[in-house]
């Protein structure tokens, strides 16, 4: 099994390698390789592929390798926390809030809201709002269940102010709040990286401290605190790494459906283990992959046809999901 | 090694008092009572999940209240009725998450820990299930695995709540010679609740009774008629 998993991790990052070079390469400008070299060790601030290379494709595979690994690693969290495949932040209303912030942001009409640290600084804020909501209902509840009910209905509420606001704005302001909900990666600039990068490395380093009551959390509840995990603090950790990731890439990318609910399921049906810091890694790997695809594939068909990310990861990710729905319930 | 003084057990209301009770080592205890009577109850009270509503009990010589949850997970080893399988779960991975309250931030096991995982395992002589999947495995082998991860946390104390409800006679039997075998081998002080009154008294056990009618706990004699535990605790006849 040991030598398997090692064989597994290898072809894997080994695509997950491939599939980023691909990336940076699909966009429609086509670029020599020398010009990817010297973007990045011999930069010319006045050479156009140069500039296309550092300030576009870059930025926009990291965001991609950020945004698809964030997503699937949070989404990991939350079905094990909730002992429930089908959650996500999501269902948990994170994403939500993150979106319902960003619209009031837009249709406020103060013009630092309009700038994209704005929309940045407001989706983070929605979801940390949101989770903040989520964690104290977790003090008050013991039932995970109860507490994935109302994570729906936090997103189901914040869908509907959404909808109202949306029935109010200004035609410009509906256009780049649409814009935004459908989701894109070629919004990230090479100047947003350092924080983004930094903010994905500080949630990423304090999964360090929940993979081994991660591990104990998938014999439920009740087992995993008779053998010492402190749920209250447990619930609190998982929740705050989710909302950093959540607001992180939906800040940078708006909302991208279904990675966070489809990746871990299939990181599992893989990897076949329960093992977090085997699954952490593996969502890593596999969510990054997936986007990097999805991305590389919308860039390939623009000159056919214009593809919204969120729209493409639902198309993909829902019907996985409902295979997921019918295997469990067989 | 288990203690209660002067404790009103229940969770809004009180169901039963216990004015002095002392649970040994080397003793499996089987508690009988009616559904609701607060058999549950009591037992999650033991662990600390539920605050006695008055009175004291004390594990292995210290107030529960006072426990950390890392000193009472190396005192008490819970198992539940029924051991839900975990897709991509091995057994062994299973019982070796009983050796969660000695390893390390990361959980990573050492080298004693996968002696003493070994040793359960050869105790209760599922060897042959160890690499399997716990999906891929009968009820009766599920709730010897659970049993198997509680001997793993190497604690004094044992609860078990209703832990053949769900298996066969042949299983039912098996469990309990299993548990029987953990008392004489390893003096655990073990504590199961069933409704199994006539295994209990086939096995001579001690059983701890509900008096749902006088709200109190009986502490019955091994050799008890069957007769009496169902007039006090089930009042029938």
């Amino acid at each position: 099994m040991l030598k398997n998993r090692s064989i597994l991790y290898l072809a894997l990052i080994t695509l997950l390698v491939v599939v980023a070079i691909l990336h940076l390469f699909s966009g429609q400008i086509s670029i020599a390789f020398s010009d990817y070299l010297n973007a990045l060790w011999n930069y010319d601030p006045n050479d156009t592929e140069q500039i296309i290379v550092r300030e576009l494709r870059f930025p926009r595979m990291v965001a991609a390798t950020i945004a698809g690994s964030g997503l699937a690693i949070s989404g990991m969290l939350m079905q094990t926390l909730f002992n429930n495949p089908l959650a996500g932040p999501y269902v948990l209303g994170i994403n939500s809030g993150s979106s319902l912030f960003v619209a009031l942001s837009m249709f406020t009409g103060f013009s630092f809201f309009q700038t994209n640290l704005g929309i940045a600084g407001a989706a983070l804020t929605g979801a940390f709002i949101s989770g903040i909501i989520i964690l104290f209902f977790s003090f008050k509840l013991r039932s995970t269940v109860s507490l994935l009910l109302i994570g729906l209905m936090l997103g189901g509420f914040t869908s509907s102010i959404v909808g109202i606001l949306e029935m109010h704005s200004g035609a410009q302001d509906l256009k780049s709040f649409t814009l935004w909900s459908m989701g894109s990666l070629q919004h990230v600039t090479n100047s947003q990286l350092p924080f983004i990068l930094s903010f994905f490395l500080l949630s990423t380093s304090l999964l360090i401290f929940i993979i081994k009551p991660l591990n104990a959390m998938v014999l439920g509840e009740k087992a995993a605190e008779n053998l010492g995990v402190n749920i209250k603090r447990f619930r609190l950790i998982c929740i705050g790494i989710t909302a950093m990731y959540a607001g992180l890439i939906t800040a940078f990318c708006g909302p991208i459906a279904f990675v966070g609910l489809a990746i871990p399921n299939l990181t599992r049906i893989v990897f076949k283990t329960q093992n977090h810091s085997h699954l952490i890694l593996a969502n890593f790997i596999i969510g990054s992959t997936f986007l990097l695809i999805i991305d590389s594939g919308i860039q390939l068909m623009e000159p056919i046809i214009a593809l919204p990310l969120n729209a493409v990861t639902s198309l993909i990710g829902a019907p996985f999901i409902i295979y997921i729905v019918i295997k469990k319930l067989k | 090694m288990i203690d209660f003084e002067k404790v009103s057990i229940g969770f809004d209301k009180t169901l039963f008092h216990i004015d002095f009770l002392k649970l040994n080592p080397s003793q499996l205890y089987v508690l009988v009572g009616r559904n609701g009577s607060g058999k549950s109850t009591l037992l999650s009270t033991i662990t600390g999940e539920i605050k006695p509503i008055k009175g004291k009990i004390t594990l292995a010589n210290k107030e529960i209240s006072t426990q950390t949850l890392k000193e009472k997970s190396k005192n008490i080893a819970l198992v539940l009725p029924k051991m839900e399988s975990i897709p991509y779960l091995t057994v062994r991975e299973y019982i070796s998450l009983g050796r969660y309250p000695y390893t390390n931030t990361l959980g990573k096991l050492t080298k004693t820990d996968d002696e003493i995982i070994e040793a359960c395992i050869d105790m209760i002589g599922i060897e042959s299930i160890a690499e399997k999947f716990t999906t891929s495995i009968s009820d009766g082998e599920r709730q010897l695995v659970a049993i198997t991860r509680a001997l793993a946390q190497d604690t004094p104390i044992i609860l078990l709540d209703e832990p053949t409800a769900f298996l066969d006679y042949g299983n039912r039997i098996k469990i309990l010679k299993v548990l029987q075998d953990l008392v004489r081998n390893q003096e655990k002080c073990i504590l199961l609740s069933s409704h199994d009154i006539d295994l209990c008294l086939d096995f001579n056990l001690p059983i701890l009774l509900i008096d749902q009618q006088n709200q109190k706990l009986i502490e019955c004699e091994p050799r008890t008629p069957k007769a009496k535990i169902l007039e006090i605790g089930f009042e029938i006849f």
